[in-house]
């Protein structure tokens, strides 16, 4: 059941042939734009494919060391969010009162946009790493509190009638039934979370900082079509980031709670 | 072991109903049953669908309390037997934690009353052949049938050697082969560890065979209409489902399901 991965499961090949044929789509109407309609700036709308793997090629270092400094601070961002999350549904599920207190200004913070509260905070802390830390986190927070308050309260009432005719400690029903439970919904709502702590720390970079891959994205777009390439490089090395933050978690839920109905069998190979 | 004067009460019912509300309507699922269970003594409720068969077991088991009347267990109150952690309980449904695998789900009332691991592993194997799942012990719940995982409650239930076993309908799920095999086991259990046994069951011949005494049920509303004695000798055989003792128990409890 685990080491059934994407590749040996025979989804590789539609996967591939779809790549395949939009990278192609894509490389034709490039052409078709830049050589056959001679539309002005042409290659800053739809550039050549070949030309942007050519440009991360060229630029890997730099796109390397600025997409790590990103990824460093979501990720930590990412963590303490998601921290502050899981503990936030853990006091909700415990206590109505809190809940009733809590939920609603989770709700209202939500309601905040985040371009306009990163040049807030931006303004407010004036470190560009901690501003990255603190939008990511602030984004991480919500779905994953909701996710897991939801995957914690999932528990049946009939599993929990079984700790109780144990007589089990409040601190096992929660070790022994509500965790293991919730481990769903958390992981649901990591998955959110992850891409879009990502592109949280971008946005900050956006707004002024001097490391990053939003640094050379924002660069790239003020030096004009001569950059276009890079550009492109950089809005792709974003969209990877997520991607890698996304994956990263998909393996850790696959690890952790290999026993989830997403991870079963289907039909008769079991 | 059918009741004579000297043996100790374990479980007292007096006088207890139970009446369900919902927005709309009430049920009354039980109306004054009182009964009395001897410490270990092996009863079952028999008696048709929606009778309050489930609602009684669970009154014993303090999940429910009754809406009126007195639950007395071992001298002090249900609350404080399962506190005293007293209960086995094989609920309806397997109920069994998908996150943990066949061995885990079995051992988890040892777990949680601290018995050491090297232990449990002992405890585990032992129960695991019992039930004859030795070769599903790391499969998760879902890979196994439905009889299957009742099997695993069965043996969860059993691990802890409970002081009283309450089994509702355990065996329904199962074929007829597996069913009087685990009859046959549940008794020689039975036998051993001297648990209370209070059973759940439709079946009026599975009733007869393992049974001290059957409490027979009528419903609408729920209420003890017969007590059978089943004075069978122990330890039972499969030759006795074939005695004329055995049929003539077995038209007796019928009878007064149609005296109903
Ligand atoms: N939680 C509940 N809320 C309302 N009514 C209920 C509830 N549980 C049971 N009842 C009603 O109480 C009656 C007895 O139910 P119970 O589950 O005890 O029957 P049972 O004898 O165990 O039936 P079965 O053999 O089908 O399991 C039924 O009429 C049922 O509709
Ligand atoms: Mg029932």
């Amino acid at each position: 059941m685990r080491g059934r991965t994407f590749l040996s499961r025979g989804r590789a090949l539609p996967v591939l042939v779809w790549a395949v044929s939009l990278l192609a789509l894509w490389e034709l109407v490039s052409w078709y734009l830049l050589e056959a309609r001679h539309v002005p700036l042409a290659q800053s709308k739809l550039p050549y494919v070949h030309e942007i793997v050519r440009t991360m090629g060229d630029y890997a270092p730099t796109l390397l060391k600025e997409g790590r400094v990103t990824f460093g601070n979501a990720a930590l961002g990412f963590l303490l969010g998601a921290a502050a999350g899981a503990a936030l549904a853990v006091l909700m599920s415990a206590s109505k009162r809190i809940e009733q207190l809590a939920f609603p200004y989770a709700i209202a913070s939500q309601m905040i946009p985040i371009l306009g509260l990163a040049p807030i905070i931006y303004g407010i802390v004036r470190d560009e790493k901690l501003s990255r830390i603190l939008i990511s986190g602030y984004i991480t927070f919500f779905p994953v509190a909701l996710n897991m308050l939801r995957g914690l309260r999932s528990v049946q009432p009939s599993a929990l009638e079984l700790m109780h005719s144990y007589a089990a400690k409040p601190w096992s029903v929660y070790w022994k039934l509500r965790f293991p439970a919730s481990l769903p919904g958390l992981f649901g709502g990591l998955k959110i979370a992850a891409p879009l702590s990502v592109t949280g720390a971008i946005l900050v970079e956006l707004m002024g900082a001097q490391h990053g891959i939003g640094v050379i994205m924002l660069r790239n777009l003020y030096y004009g079509s001569s950059h276009a390439y890079m550009f492109w490089a950089t809005v792709i090395v974003g969209a990877l980031l997520g991607v890698l933050s996304y994956w990263i978690i998909s393996l850790l839920e696959r690890a952790v709670s290999p026993w989830q109905p997403d991870f079963r069998a289907k039909g008769g190979a079991r | 072991m059918t009741m004579t004067a000297t043996t100790v009460q374990e479980i007292q019912l007096e006088q207890v109903s139970m009446r369900y509300r919902t927005d709309a309507s009430e049920v009354l699922a039980l109306q004054q049953v009182s009964l009395n269970i001897g410490r270990g003594e092996f009863v079952s409720l028999l008696g048709p669908s929606g009778c309050g068969k489930t609602t009684l077991l669970r009154i014993m088991a303090d999940l429910l309390q009754p809406s009126e009347g007195s639950v007395t267990v071992a001298g002090k109150s249900a609350r404080e037997a399962r506190l005293a952690q007293k209960y086995g309980i094989v609920f309806q449904s397997p109920v069994l934690y998908d996150w943990r695998k066949v061995k885990t789900n079995i051992t988890l009332p040892l777990e949680l009353m601290g018995v050491k691991k090297a232990d449990r592993e002992r405890k585990a194997a032992e129960l695991l052949e019992l039930v004859g799942l030795e070769k599903f012990r790391d499969k998760y719940p879902w890979q196994l049938s439905g009889g299957m995982q009742q099997r695993v409650a069965i043996a969860r239930a059993l691990a802890m050697e409970p002081e009283i076993l309450l089994m509702d309908e355990p065996f329904s799920a199962l074929d007829e082969f597996s069913r009087e095999r685990l009859n046959e086991e549940l008794l020689s259990i039975w036998s051993k560890v001297g648990s209370t046994v209070v059973f759940v069951t439709h079946s009026i011949p599975e009733a007869v065979f393992l049974s001290d005494r059957v409490f027979v049920l009528s419903p609408h509303p729920g209420r003890l209409s017969a007590v059978v004695e089943i004075p069978l000798p122990r330890p039972r055989t499969q030759e006795m489902r074939n005695g004329p003792e055995f049929f003539g128990l077995i038209a007796k409890i019928r009878d007064s399901f149609e005296g109903v």
